[in-house]
């Protein structure tokens, strides 16, 4: 067998369990072209018999106020995380600070957390200072967590660049400020880039947050409307499948076009501490 | 640096430290001091609810469903760490060669990660739904005669959601594996070829050895992430039916928003936080470790 043949035959080989692991997103992607009984038809089609655009069309409708919901709270959250985590991973990266090792300690145990130990406090104290039901009230209960993972994410790809850089800005009397805005954030845009992507599939993908924080249905993201759906008797599920399918497109594309750099993302996170 | 710099480096961290100590941080103390209250409804909107010790904590150990909720978790647990190891090993293994296309298919094996997590819960509630997919296909293959109560009999709905959450993990498990298994050297192989090592072998004293500390930070990690599995099991049977398909998360938020029993849910947080606690002590002690053994 040639070389290339055998890489071909690799290819192969791997199409099979990526095709497993994709076909619950098949699934919901042709459910949203059928009616509600081909979607319960036994046995399920794996090809929609008569495709229609119209359920598409319907979930777009219904779904279009929750979705600006969900592009200003993924919007907030993203600028908020970026603005706090940015300045606090160059100082961890680059310097020994006295403080560094309790501060590591607090971000990986903030960013464990279980949601639901945040949330069910949090709620009881934001519904006494009347936080509840409003967009800052999700942005901030989502950056607990992503605030610390934005953090240790760019700390690791600080760390990359060369100090000697940051020495030579040094010597010639250039002030940390300086350092930073002039050094640090340009070199640092792709690995912003990668953060940015990450922190964004995050609080677009969140429900328990809003779950739990925004019951005013004007408020509510796609989660949450989608949510409303499914709890209801008689789901439409096929309005359902293509209303997930119009919430998942925009993670979705991020990982088809810059699925290298969440990859890249989700070890640096993992293992630089 | 100047020294009047050094102090300067501070304001780079206040933003942080404020934010983390303000939400993250003192909501924990709160909780645990709502733990020793009896906190409900009435008591809360009063701003009045009297400590009563330990007796959350008791009562919490002493109700079945809470029993019951914690043999599921830890078949939770097990089993979701277990199948997705098993899982991820053999993906990073398959796709630690290059072959075409490969970038594309590790795409999209990060679709259980970037998905919506309302999205995969619908999916799985179909799913496993009555007259939903799988059932749909064993009752046309005749392997079964009458659906198969996955979501809705006593037993099945914590194996199904445990389902759920398998494929939910494999992305994370993948990437952790596959980065560790691209660090070892080829060069290793191809001696250990020349001498005669069998595929076993090779496993046995190239791959594990070298790969036993990511090994050790996977099994960690994932126990972190699926003890406090959350979204997944409230949006497939909300920890029904009848209680029956419990997490801690899931009973926790049921008590404290359904039952506004405030006080009794904090008790079974601060157990979890607890826990979590103690695998975020363990797995910093193991990077210290790792990095003290480099320098």
């Amino acid at each position: 067998m040639s070389k290339e043949q055998r890489t071909k035959k690799w290819t192969l080989i791997t199409l099979i369990p990526t095709v497993i692991i994709i076909f619950p997103l098949y699934f919901i992607a042709i459910g949203g072209f059928q009616s509600v009984a081909e979607i319960f038809h036994s046995p399920p089609y794996w090809f929609p018999p008569n495709p229609s655009l119209k359920f598409y069309k319907d979930a777009l409708i219904t779904l279009f106020p929750y979705l600006k919901n969900s592009l200003i709270i993924a919007l907030g959250n993203l600028a908020l995380t970026l603005l706090v985590a940015l300045p606090s991973a160059f100082a961890l990266a680059k310097f020994r600070l006295k403080l560094g090792k309790p501060v590591s300690f607090i971000l990986s145990f903030t960013q464990m957390l279980p949601v639901t130990a945040i949330v069910i406090p949090l709620f009881l104290i934001f519904n006494k200072i009347k936080l509840v039901n409003t967009y800052s009230s999700a942005i901030i209960g989502i950056s607990v967590f992503t605030i610390p993972f934005a953090t240790i994410v760019l700390r690791a790809y600080i760390q990359e660049i060369p100090i000697g850089l940051i020495e030579a800005a040094f010597i010639d009397g250039a002030s940390v400020f300086r350092v930073f805005q002039s050094i640090i954030v340009p070199l640092s845009i792709p690995a912003i880039a990668t953060t940015g992507m990450l922190t964004f599939i995050t609080a677009w993908g969140d429900f328990a947050v809003s779950l739990s924080f925004l019951n005013d249905q004007a408020m509510q993201p796609m989660g949450i409307g989608i949510y409303r759906f499914v709890s209801q008797y008689g789901v439409e599920w096929n309005k359902l499948m293509a209303g997930s399918m119009i919430y998942a497109l925009p993670p979705l594309i991020i990982a088809l076009v810059a699925g290298k750099a969440i990859v890249s993302g989700l070890t640096a996170g993992a293992f630089k501490e | 640096m100047k020294n009047s710099d050094s102090h300067k480096l501070y304001f780079f961290l206040i933003p942080l430290l404020v934010y983390e100590l303000i939400f993250g941080i003192y909501p924990l103390i709160y909780n645990l001091i709502l733990s020793f209250k009896n906190v409900n409804l009435v008591t809360y909107i009063a701003g009045t609810s009297p400590w009563v010790g330990f007796s959350n904590y008791v009562q919490i150990l002493k109700d079945t469903v809470f029993q019951k909720t914690f043999f599921n978790t830890l078949i939770f647990t097990v089993l979701s760490l277990s199948f997705q190891f098993i899982i991820g090993v053999f993906l990073a293994v398959l796709f630690n060669h290059s072959f075409p296309l490969k970038g594309l298919f590790q795409s999209l094996i990060m679709v259980p990660w970037v998905l919506p997590i309302i999205v995969s819960g619908s999916f799985f509630r179909w799913f496993f739904g009555d007259r939903g997919m799988l059932n749909g296909f064993l009752l046309s293959w005749g392997f079964i005669d009458k659906p198969i109560p996955w979501l809705t009999s006593q037993i099945l709905p914590i194996f199904s959601v445990t389902i759920a959450n398998i494929w939910l993990g494999i992305p994370f498990n993948f990437v952790l594996l596959y980065t560790g298994l691209r660090a070892i050297p080829v060069e290793l192989f191809e001696s250990a070829d020349i001498d005669g090592a069998n595929w076993w072998q090779k496993i046995r004293f190239i791959t594990l050895p070298l790969l036993k500390q990511i090994i050790i930070t996977t099994f960690t990690l994932g126990c972190i992430f699926t003890v406090k599995v959350f979204d997944l099991v409230w949006i497939i049977t909300k920890g029904g039916p009848g209680d029956v398909s419990h997490l801690f998360s899931t009973l926790s938020y049921n008590l404290a928003f359904e039952k506004f029993q405030f006080g009794r849910a904090s008790s079974i947080l601060v157990i979890m936080v607890g826990l979590v606690m103690c695998l975020t002590i363990l797995l910093n002690s193991r990077k210290t470790k790792e990095e003290s053994k480099i320098e």
